[in-house]
Parts: structure tokens; sequence; C-alpha cells
């Protein structure tokens, strides 16, 4: 953390890390299933294998060229304000991945309309809550009825007896 | 002229009403997702494809390159009217096509960018309709290891001509062929790198990638920006526009030039975006009044947009014929036909002509269609763009988690879409590539058969990849794009890379130009 934010610097060193990490399990699990070679040619595991070395190779290289060569040292990745702004934009969304799984995607896109537009736009309730019942009417009529592809259900739709 | 009597049977195919009018629907929605932000070509494409698996694939894919063809000219509006790029490719036009927007020329600066987009269009479709055949004829020759070979030259290909570090690129693409590998390995039917997830057998579909890693964190990129549109009025005149049509052939020289680099730079995966952004500097380059660039020069819209479209169309001959898609949209339509139950590659030219023929004269009609719909148009799409954000932005999340569900009717997948989301909105910000990994996540299946097919066949002998002449020079020639960057260096052809770099709007909506929309 610099004064003013996270800098580019460290989320450089942080995402080289990460897809390090990334290349690491790929190897790991291409090693589970087998490397080598079998009378009827290259194990499972060989072609990931080898793919997940080069993801390894590439963020080293990526890792050394920020850390030795100082790239984007006095650069902001993100400060304070945009952080807010990001903040009231992704939380609904893990909100609405949540409540989707537990209620279904209708009583989800509902309640995620409604407190998006609450938190990034300020609207008044009414108009909110109007907007996110519209929104779901409107999945309803063109996923169900128009393309006949159901959307998850949960309990509320049950209880109206809607499948 | 085999090829033109092919071309009469396509256009017999497609010439019903049923046919124009999921054109016209492709055209509408296409312009849609290229001016909402968030929303690109690619992403919109995914998000139909599974509505799509019950039709039949001629008007599929009909619907699908339609709505390309849609989602560049609506990504040419924003450019003008709001100096806001709907898509990556747009970027470019945004030089002299919102400047002159703003001196009160905003009918001229669309009508240019319309006309000479639909002329670089129809100039790619005549090369595909000249040239599919015969890439065929070329293609059935190859068997396992040019196939590998072609693959490899892609993937060079995109470590030499990206204006990213090769080492995030190579990253990049590396991630994405590892993801394809994840769940039934196709040859030995066994499992591998699910970790003991149930969720992860049946593999990460590229659908849920390209909806996260461009949609969500486009618009997480987008809202960070705190996004204000400032749009320039505008009132669409016949007047103006015959005008300006008539004004079009004094451009000519620009028109040629840039329908050559895009027809180049989309049958080499460069893409549209590159495309674009060369076309744009070499005009300038050459022209007599360099100063006027920048400030609404005509040739400065024309430039950008010719060869944009020309490169995006071009980019559809070696998905079709060889199964190598030359940008991400064309890597989404073709995870489509491989859906559909179709081959990409030269056996689809004997299976299944009145597929790909249908789809080449689609081509002539949609880019028609588009030109006149989206002049028609205009108006209407604008006034989406003053919707306030924080409407429009939770609709276009509820939209993608919807599509996410219909991939594959699974809850996990919402958190695969998470995780590639905040993979996309880093990527974004440190300037890694995000199409490469697209385009090898649906190449990787064929990849790694042909490399091991290839392996089978020489006993695991590395040598096969330099066995014949053929896939000799294949190989060579990734071999040369993999070490272009030090090449060009040296005899300081650097020139139009380091504009791309220059020319990022750093203050509008952050498309990495070199994300091959």
């Amino acid at each position: 953390m610099t004064h003013n934010g996270i800098s580019r610097y460290s989320m450089e060193i942080a995402t080289a890390l990460l897809t390090g990490a990334i290349g690491l399990a790929i190897c790991y699990g291409a090693w589970q299933v087998g490397t080598g070679w079998t009378p009827s040619g290259p194990d499972s595991g060989y072609f990931p294998f080898w793919i997940g070395v080069l993801v390894v190779a590439g963020s080293l290289v990526n890792l050394l060229r920020t850390v030795i060569g100082h790239r984007h040292k006095d650069e902001v990745f993100l400060d304070a304000v945009r952080l807010r702004s990001l903040a009231r934009f992704t939380l609904p969304i893990i909100g609405f991945a949540v409540i989707s799984l537990l209620l279904g995607l209708y009583v989800g896109t509902t309640l995620y309309v409604l407190f998006a537009m609450r938190l990034q736009g300020h609207y008044a309730w009414w108009k909110s809550l109007a907007s996110g019942i519209a929104i779901s009417v409107c999945f309803y009529l063109l996923f169900e009825l128009v393309f006949q592809v159901p959307l998850l259900k949960g309990p509320l739709e049950h209880a109206f007896g809607i499948y | 002229m085999n090829n033109l009597s092919l071309l009469m049977d396509g256009f017999a195919t497609i010439l019903t009403w049923n046919h124009l009018m999921i054109m016209v629907i492709g055209v509408m929605l296409g312009m849609l997702v290229g001016v909402l932000p968030g929303l690109g070509a690619p992403n919109g494409v995914s998000l139909l494809l599974p509505l799509t698996f019950t039709m039949d694939p001629v008007s599929a894919i009909i619907l699908l390159s339609c709505m390309y063809w849609g989602a560049l000219f609506g990504g040419s509006t924003t450019s003008i009217l709001f100096n806001i790029p709907g898509e990556p490719s747009s970027v470019a036009t945004t030089f002299d096509g919102y400047p002159m927007a703003r001196n009160g020329e905003a009918t001229r600066a669309l009508t240019l960018a319309f006309m000479s987009a639909g002329l670089g269009a129809l100039a790619g479709v005549v090369m595909i309709t000249l040239l599919a055949n015969w890439v065929a004829q070329f293609g059935l020759k190859f068997s396992s290891p040019e196939y590998f070979a072609v693959y490899f030259l892609a993937f060079c290909s995109f470590i030499g001509m990206s204006s990213s570090a090769p080492s995030k690129t190579l990253v990049s693409m590396m991630l994405g062929l590892a993801f394809a590998t994840v769940g039934m390995d196709s040859v030995s039917g066994g499992l591998r790198l699910t970790f003991g997830i149930p969720d992860l057998v049946k593999g990460i579909s590229f659908l849920v990638a390209v909806m996260g890693l461009f949609g969500i964190a486009e618009l997480m990129v987008t809202t960070e920006e705190g996004l204000s549109f400032n749009g320039i009025k505008s009132r669409i005149r016949i007047k103006d526009i015959l005008r300006t049509m008539a004004e079009l052939p004094r451009y000519w020289v620009s028109l040629v030039r840039s329908i050559l680099i895009g027809i180049w730079m989309g049958i080499t995966p460069a893409g549209p975006t590159a495309a674009s952004f060369m076309s744009h500097g070499l005009a300038k380059r050459f022209s007599r009044h360099p100063e006027r660039f920048g400030k609404g020069e005509p040739n400065g819209i024309v430039s950008p947009e010719a060869a944009d479209h020309s490169a995006g169309t071009s980019a559809l001959l070696p998905m079709l014929a060889l199964g190598v898609p030359g940008s991400a949209t064309a890597a989404v339509m073709m995870g489509g036909l491989m859906i559909w139950g179709l081959t990409p590659g030269p056996m689809l030219f004997i299976t299944r002509p009145d597929f790909v023929w249908g789809l080449i004269a689609s081509m002539y009609l949609g880019n028609v269609v588009a030109v006149i719909l989206v002049l028609a148009t205009v108006p209407l799409y604008a006034s989406i763009l003053r919707v306030p954000f924080a409407i429009i932005g939770p609709v276009i999340v509820a939209v993608i988690f919807t599509g996410v569900y219909q991939v594959a009717n699974s809850t996990f997948d919402f958190w695969l879409l998470l995780c590639f989301a905040l993979l996309g909105y880093l990527f974004k910000k440190l300037d890694y590539p995000v199409a490469p990994l697209v385009l090898t996540m649906v190449l990787g299946h064929r990849a790694e058969e042909a490399f091991r097919q290839s392996m089978v066949m020489s006993d695991g002998s590395l040598t096969i990849f330099w066995s014949n002449s053929l896939v000799t020079t294949i190989m060579g020639l990734g071999a040369l794009m993999l070490v272009w960057p030090l090449i060009s260096k040296l005899v300081g052809l650097r020139g139009w890379r380091q504009r791309l770099h220059r020319q990022k709007p750093g203050d509008h909506k952050p498309s990495t130009p070199d994300s091959r929309a």
C-alpha cells in the first residue's frame, strides 16, 4: 500500500504470483494422472504438465521483470475513491450469486437489481423494486415462454407452483 | 466458376423470410451489445449461443454472424458520438470520428464510417468467396503434425504481434490451454485436473470464461472509471447521407490500402484491432496533410473503419477453412460450430457445403442489412447510452448470470464466472491480453489431439514437426513470428506499435487495443 492506494507494482507482483500458483497447480494435477509415456502414446498429464511449466516460466519472467526492472513503481493501481465504487459494484454481484444459489435466479435478479440500483444510483426504494420485478418478469417471458429454456428456480417459485 | 455457382446455392439456402428475419434480429442485437459498455461482440455471441443449441446450424450461424456485424457497427457508433469505443477495434475511429461529430458533422462522420466499413466487409467476403475453396483444398493435405504446426503458428503470432509484453501473452495463452484440458481427457477417457471437485468433471466452458473475462471484468473497469456519457445529439438527414456517399470515391486510395491491411491482418491472427490502428497510422503517414489528423480528417475515419471490418470478416476464412479462428469472436463462433456437431476445417466444405456457402452468402446480405439498419436506428441506440449506468450495469450483470446458467444448468459456473471476472479485471488493468486466453481455450482440445496423434505417429520423437517441407515451412513461420518483435525492432518497424501504446484512451472506456474483438 502506498499513501494514495494500492500501487501497480504490488499488483503486478501479486498477479504474477497468482498465475504462477495456478501454473504449479496445473503441473501437480498433471503429475497426479501421469506425465510420461504409455503404450498408446503420451499420458493424459503429458500435455497439461508442459503447459503448466510454461505458465510458471512466464509468471517468473513477469515477476522478475517487475522486481528487477522496478517497473510501475509509482503507478497507482487503485485509489480509495475507485475502490469504493468498485466495491459498490462487485459486492452486490457476490450477493447475487449466493442468493441465486439459495432462492433461484428470479428472486436473485429482483433483489440484486433492487440493491444495485440503491447502492450505485441512490434510486428510491419503490423505483428500484419495480425495476427488479420488471426485469425478472421480462426474463421469465423471454426465457421460459419464448425460448423455452428453464432458469434456476427456488422455493418461492415452487410455493407458487411454477416449474 | 465453381465458387460462383456454390455461392448462388448459398443464396438459395438463405433467401427465405425466416432467415431474413433472423438476420435483422441478429444485427439489431449485435448493435445493442456493441453500444452497451461491458458487452462486446465475443460476449454477445456467447450469451446467444446457448439459445441456438436447438436451432438448425444454418439459422444459428446466420444469427451469430449477423450479431457480429451489428456489434462492429454499434462499436463505431459510440466511438463517433460518445468518444467511447464500444469495441476495442473501434478505438482508432475515435481519433477523427469524434472530432468531426463535435464540429457539427455527426451525420457525415457516421455515414463515412458505416459506408467504408460496409465496403471493407464486402471486400473481405469477396476475398473469402474467391479463396475459401482453395484454402480448404490446401487444408485437406494436412494431417496431425501439420495441424499442430498451424496451431503453433497461430500461438506464436499472438506473442509476436501483440502489443503486450511477450511473457504476459504467453501466460494468458497457456492458461487458456490449461483450462481447456480440465475434466475428461478425450483420448484416454480418464479424468484430470479436477482436484476432486465433481463440478469440474464436465470441464470449464469457454463461454463462462468469455462472459467473466469480457463481460463482468469490463463492467468492473467501467464502474471504476466512473463513466459518464457526454454524447453528441445527432439527427440523421437523408440529404446529408447522400451527399457524404457522393464524396466517398475521393478517399479511394485510403480505402484500398485499408482493405488490404484489414484482409491481411484478419487472415493472420493479428485481428481487427491491430488492423484499424495500423491503417489509421499509415493513412496519416502517407497523407499530404498529416496535421489535419485528430481534428476530424475524413481519411482518418475511412481508414480504420474499412480495415476493422475487412479484418473482422476475413477472420472467418481461417476459421472455416482450417479451423483456426482469427479473432476472439470467431473463436466463440467456432466453439458454437463444434457444439452444433460440425467440425470446422476443410472437411466441412465437403460434408456441409450448404452450411459453408449459406454462411458466406449471408455475409454479403447481412452486411448490406447492417449498413441500412444502422443508419436508420442510430438515434435509437444513442438514446440507450443516456440511460444511467446504475440501471444498465445491473441489468447487464443479470443477463450475464442467466446466460452462464444456460450454458450447462450448473450453479458451480457462477463461481467460475466470478473467478474469471477477477482474472479478467487484473489482466485488463495490468496489460495482459485477454483474447489469446479465449482462443486457446477453444483450440485447446484440437491442439492437444493434433500433438498427441503426431507423437503417436512418430513414436515420441519431436522430429516429426520438421519431417516434410510443408510442416517445416509452417513451423518455421511460427518461429519467425516468435522472434518478430526482435526483427521489427532491428528494421525499425515499431512505429505503429508504439502508436498503439501511446493512443490508448486512458480517460475513457479502457480498452486494451490488443484484445482482438
